[in-house]
């Protein structure tokens, strides 16, 4: 695969109006969407935006509504021309190209060949078979009707929908209809996929069904995707990275985590109040780490060094020379330590919970997982790096404040003190 | 001084006597000029490939047996509409046969079959043309008003002064005044495609004459298909009309019989006339209101 056909913008402007150019020195006094539209009567769609695609990642682009993510997407296949800025195509064997200075015939090699589109509202032609839309790209492309016609099929196949083929889409519902969509669109076999609010209009079920199916999907097919969504949850679900878009601008881009854990604006807040962070969030940003001042030694014995947590002398924690923690002594016994996923297999969770046995987790755990240890046992949960070093300790404050803040203590920490 | 009392007095009792604008000098100097300069061009350059189709569909027409006509007209009504239309047009026009004007019938349906012909060769070109210049659909916005608006007599005079009397003027005016509704409905029927569907065809990689043939025509062909069925109802009429300079036909009964004041004659004219206006209409709706695209509008 290597960093074949992934996209970088730089700096993409879109301005509607007679004369958008005219814009661009406003725009870089640092004029504000508004003014420029009450003054100009020109609309600043998208103002000066960049990321970058890695290959086989999920990017998504999250906005309210009129923020420019329909006008960013489409600048990225020039369905809408952008006022400036370039659209760098990464190629395994013709280097970079600009796509935004391409002209027509370089626009349609990329368009046939590079990267396809998914619509919110489907956009399957109505006069269309099925397999006769999912075959439209290879059609395109000039492959003979056998070859297109199996590999429509094939493609077919792979969203589910065997034996729909010479139905037309206003015999399918949403949900199927959205499949050859995305079926018409992995057909050309591009490098990138750019989807539009592609499940925004089907019901929620249906969603998230659609959403596991992509993310399998493109595992199979290594594919980049540039998704564009208003719903934080889906973002969350499927994304790798994540851009906030704010009035045309690109206000944040982290993974998920990053973005719910440290929201950079006001906005980017408001937009992570409501999310479930016990999918996003990991063990390790909540974890109390296991380090002064939190963590006091008491005491050496039998080759291990033993630490309690500030105010709760009644657990220590045994750790070698390593930083592995060996043993965990509670009120003077020594509680056994589990794998977190091993226990949960072996054990149901119920109303008892352990007092003898802890669990120790990794770094990257998300906290739903880490809920159902605490569920498991009263003891802290034990956060390991991959070197089996014990890191952190959750307990129950940790878990409250994960939750409710939907931070972690050493975040809030630095931003106390700074 | 007094003299200006009766000039004034004819003035305000008529105003339009003081300046006289000679349209009628102009207009007949006009066409004059026309016919002079073009008369030859017309009858070597137009002529000939009407007068071929319309002799060689006559042709065909004539020499099918009624029978065999008859049958393959039900086959058509079936497969177009349903089997109702089907059975409609075959006793319709065997009505027609048995009143005596079979052979008129099929001279009618001839003339129409060329004129629906060359509106269509001429008209949705015409017509794709305005969906994608603006300018174009501007200039000849105009020209479609007059052609549409212009009594079908007015045409008839130029056209016998080009070419003559006989079937060839009158097709020549035929296709003039029935072509506008395939011109203007090919081009709503391109511009009413929505955005949606272009975007994506575009976002395939489609060149423009892609998007024409795969995406636009395909999803006008309903409006294309209401077009083709007001053109042929206005030819049906022009043609009846065109009796007057020599078109044959069940016109030329209507004409004659009137001529000679024989209502009987006019008046089977007259049905067999009307029987085919329904046979065709319903024909073409029927063409119109099939395929995917009609079919998905409908659903929705
Ligand atoms: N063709 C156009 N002409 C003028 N302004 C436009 C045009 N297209 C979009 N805009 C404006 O650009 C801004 C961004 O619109 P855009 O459609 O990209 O938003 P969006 O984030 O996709 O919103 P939604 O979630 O509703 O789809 C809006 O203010 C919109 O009014
Ligand atoms: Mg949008």
């Amino acid at each position: 695969m290597g960093c074949f056909g992934v996209i970088r913008a730089e700096g993409v402007t879109k301005i509607f109006g007679p004369d958008p150019e005219s814009i661009l020195p406003l725009l870089k006094q640092g004029k504000k969407k508004e003014e420029i539209q009450r003054e100009t009567g020109h609309v600043v769609g998208v103002n000066n935006a960049s990321f970058e695609l890695e290959p086989g990642e999920v990017f998504v682009i999250m906005g309210l509504s009129g923020s420019g993510k329909s006008t960013l997407i489409r600048c990225i296949n020039r369905l809408i021309d952008p006022t400036a800025g370039k659209i760098i195509l990464k190629h395994p064997e013709r280097g970079e190209e600009d796509i935004a200075a391409m002209d027509a015939e370089g626009l349609r090699h990329i368009r046939t060949h590079e990267m396809s589109m998914v619509f919110q509202h489907f956009a399957l032609f109505p006069h269309r078979t099925v397999l006769s839309n999912v075959v439209y790209g290879l059609e395109i492309q000039g492959r003979d009707k056998k070859e297109r016609e199996e590999l429509g099929r094939k493609f077919l196949a792979m969203v589910g929908l065997e034996g729909w083929e010479d139905h037309y889409p206003f015999e399918l519902s949403g949900g199927m209809q959205q499949r050859v969509g995305l079926a018409r669109a992995v057909a050309t076999e591009g490098k990138v996929l750019l989807m539009d609010e592609p499940f925004s209009a089907l019901d929620p079920l249906i969603k998230v069904q659609m959403q596991n199916e992509l993310i399998k999907i493109q595992q199979e097919l290594g594919r980049t995707i540039l998704f564009i969504t208003h719903d934080l949850d889906e973002a969350m679900r499927i994304g790798d990275h994540i851009a906030i878009m704010d009035g045309g601008e690109i206000v944040q881009i982290g993974n998920p985590e990053e973005i719910l854990v440290n929201p950079r604006t006001e906005y980017v807040a408001n937009f992570v109040e409501h999310a479930d962070p016990t999918g996003v969030i990991t063990a390790s940003t909540v974890a109390l780490p296991f380090k002064a001042p939190h963590f006091e030694p008491a005491g050496e014995e039998g080759g291990l060094s033993y630490y309690v947590r500030h105010g709760y002398p009644d657990i220590r924690f045994g750790v070698d020379n390593q930083g592995c923690l060996q043993k965990l002594v509670v009120n003077g016994e020594e509680a056994a330590l589990a794998d977190l996923d091993e226990a949960l297999a072996r054990e149901r969770t119920g109303p008892e919970r352990r007092v003898d046995t802890t669990v120790q987790c990794n770094e990257d755990t998300i906290l739903r997982q880490v809920l159902r240890g605490r569920a498991f046992t009263q003891l802290p949960v034990i956060v390991r790096d991959t070197e089996q070093r014990i890191t952190g300790v959750i307990d129950e404050p940790e878990l409250i404040h994960g939750i409710l803040e939907k931070r972690g203590y050493a975040l809030t920490e630095e931003a106390a003190s700074a | 001084m007094n003299d200006l009392v009766p000039v004034l007095g004819g003035f305000l009792s008529d105003p339009f006597d003081l300046i006289d604008i000679p349209v009628r000098e102009w207009v007949t100097e006009f066409v004059n000029w026309i016919v002079a300069t073009f008369r030859e061009f017309f009858r070597t350059w137009i002529s000939p490939p009407v007068r071929g189709t319309m002799e060689a569909i006559q042709w065909a027409l004539t020499s099918t047996p009624p029978l065999i006509f008859l049958a393959v007209l039900f086959i058509i009504g079936w497969r177009a509409a349903s089997w109702k239309v089907g059975l409609f047009a075959v006793i319709a026009f065997a009505f027609v046969g048995f009143m005596g004007v079979w052979y008129e019938l099929m001279i009618t349906l001839s003339l129409v079959a060329t004129a629906v012909l060359f509106c269509l060769l001429i008209g949705v070109p015409l017509g794709i043309l305005c969906s994608r210049k603006d300018w174009f659909y501007t200039g000849m916005r105009p020209v479609l008003d007059i052609m549409q608006t212009t009594p079908p007599f007015v045409y008839l005079v130029p056209a016998v002064m080009l070419f003559s009397i006989g079937n060839v003027p009158g097709l020549i005016a035929t296709i003039i005044f029935a072509m506008p509704p395939t011109i203007r409905l090919t081009n709503l029927g391109i511009r009413q495609v929505q955005t949606e569907f272009i975007e994506a065809a575009t976002a395939f990689g489609s060149t423009p004459r892609q998007i024409l043939w795969k995406v636009q025509l395909p999803l006008a062909l309903p409006t294309i298909m209401a077009g083709l069925n007001q053109t042929i109802m206005l030819s049906l009429s022009m043609v009846v009309i065109a009796a007057i300079i020599g078109a044959g036909g069940l016109g030329l009964e209507v004409y004659a019989g009137l001529e000679r004041l024989n209502i009987g004659q006019a008046f089977v004219g007259g049905i067999g006339i009307v029987l085919l206006a329904m046979v065709l209409d319903r024909i073409t709706q029927g063409l119109g209101d099939k395929g995917p695209a009609s079919r998905a509008k409908k659903s929705e």
